[in-house]
């Protein structure tokens, strides 16, 4: 019996061996190129950065549930509200910038001129925004019912608003810079014409006033001969 | 595996003042971003808080509050009551006023309405300034008005056009009534500003 068993153990040895080896790469391989795979696309850089906004919001109504039990002040449910509304404005914010993006990265895949990473960095942000719509009207209809439905209106007037005003204040900001510009340039201006006015006016005067100003040796010549003086200092 | 980074959200260190319901993270100061955003927050919070809505939650955009509306109307009629009287330093004002009101619109309302109302004072405190002769202040608030409402602006084009002629500005003058021209079609008086310019380059070139 054992004679039987141990020899055959021995002749099939080999086969198993080299089948459980064989198995053995083929998992490992795979595990490795699947992990590689995954953390490749884990490690794809994110086409937004980090939703400061959603944090706030969620950090708010985690402290609303965790105090409300025990301590001190309630978060009101107005500032949770408006933090919402904030992160709505965001939102919109993200949405034009995908759809903008959309296009040209449509085109430039044609091309070849971007890689496949990017298209799928791209894609991924596509989805996350989806989802965060969806999300933020489910939150706002839970605080307010039916306020999902106008919520998103309100954010993207508010988008637009601040947009509109940040480039106008902009504008208006040049006003001083624009103002004292005009004031010097006037100013140049205006004694320039003073100069050709007295030019003409009294050439003698002015040029004996320069010439004395400037060299005190040449002072006797000119008084001799001023308009001549005058013409050489031009 | 999509999201990976959704699923943890960092929850920060808010704080709230009892009083003023005002939400601070004095543990992280150093983080401009996140303070910039709650003073953000809190500002809008404060607005929402004067809102005479049952659930205090901002409107649809429309329809608009029209008392708002009627005020920037009236400042706008003194302004022009002022400036047909000559009084343009007065009519500045009255425009001006009007500009904060409208600026200060609640955000939530149509932008459309905003530019609409700005473009029309803007374009109108450029022309006071004009009578007043400070061209500077003239040709910004000209450009403002344009920055609101491109199209279908030809008056505040035309201005900011003539304030740059006025301060010896010919090149620039020339590209900002041609990009006019561009958006604006065929502007008679626009058409008639190029044509000056044009004349007073070729001057400028040939003395």
């Amino acid at each position: 019996m054992f004679d039987f068993l141990d020899v055959d153990w021995w002749s099939l040895a080999l086969p198993f061996a080299y089948i459980s080896v064989l198995a053995g790469m083929l998992y490992t391989f795979s595990n490795i190129y699947r992990k590689r795979k995954a953390s490749q696309l884990a490690n794809l850089e994110p086409w937004f950065p980090p939703h400061l906004q959603r944090q706030v919001y969620s950090s708010l109504l985690e402290i609303a549930h965790s105090d409300a039990g025990e301590k001190k002040t309630k978060v009101p449910d107005s500032v949770i509200r408006a933090a919402l509304l904030r992160r709505a404005v965001e939102d919109i914010g993200r949405i034009i910038q995908v759809r903008q993006a959309k296009q040209a990265l449509n085109v430039l895949l044609q091309r070849g001129s971007v890689g496949e990473d990017l298209n799928q960095r791209f894609q991924r942000a596509e989805k996350e925004i989806e989802e965060e719509l969806r999300e933020v009207v489910m939150e706002a209809n839970a605080l307010v019912p039916g306020w999902g439905n106008t919520i998103f209106q309100s954010a993207n007037e508010m988008a637009a608003n601040a947009m509109v005003r940040e480039r106008l204040d902009e504008i208006q900001a040049q006003t001083e810079t624009e103002k004292e510009w005009w004031e010097k340039r006037r100013e140049t201006i205006r004694q320039d014409f003073e100069k050709e006015l007295n030019d003409e006016g009294q050439p003698k005067v002015d040029a004996k006033a320069v010439i004395s100003d400037d060299d005190g040796v040449l002072v006797d010549s000119a008084t001799a001969t001023p308009s001549k003086k005058k013409k050489g200092k031009k | 595996m999509a999201q990976p980074a959704d699923d943890i959200i960092e929850i920060l260190p808010l704080d709230i003042d009892p009083q003023t319901k005002a939400i601070g993270a004095p543990g992280l100061s150093s983080n401009k971003a996140l303070q910039a955003e709650l003073a953000a927050l809190n500002s809008l919070h404060r607005t929402l808080l004067t809102l005479e809505t049952p659930s205090q939650i901002p409107p649809p955009p429309i329809p608009v509050n029209p008392k708002r509306s009627a005020q920037i109307g009236k400042l706008k009629d003194s302004g022009n009551d002022c400036y047909r009287k000559g009084k343009y330093a007065e009519a500045v004002k009255f425009y001006g006023l009007g500009i904060d009101m409208a600026l200060k619109r609640p955000l939530w309302e149509p932008q459309q309405l905003v530019r609409e109302e700005v473009a029309a004072l803007f374009a109108n405190r450029a022309q006071a300034h004009m009578g007043l002769t400070s061209w500077a202040e003239g040709a910004v608030d000209a450009e403002a008005s344009v920055e609101a409402k491109r199209v279908g602006n030809a008056k505040a084009w035309w201005r900011r056009g003539r304030c740059l002629v006025e301060m010896g500005r010919l090149e620039e003058a020339r590209e900002w009534v041609g990009r006019g021209l561009e958006m604006e079609g065929e502007e008679a008086d626009l058409k008639a500003l190029l044509a000056e310019v044009d004349t007073k380059l070729a001057q400028a070139k040939s003395s």
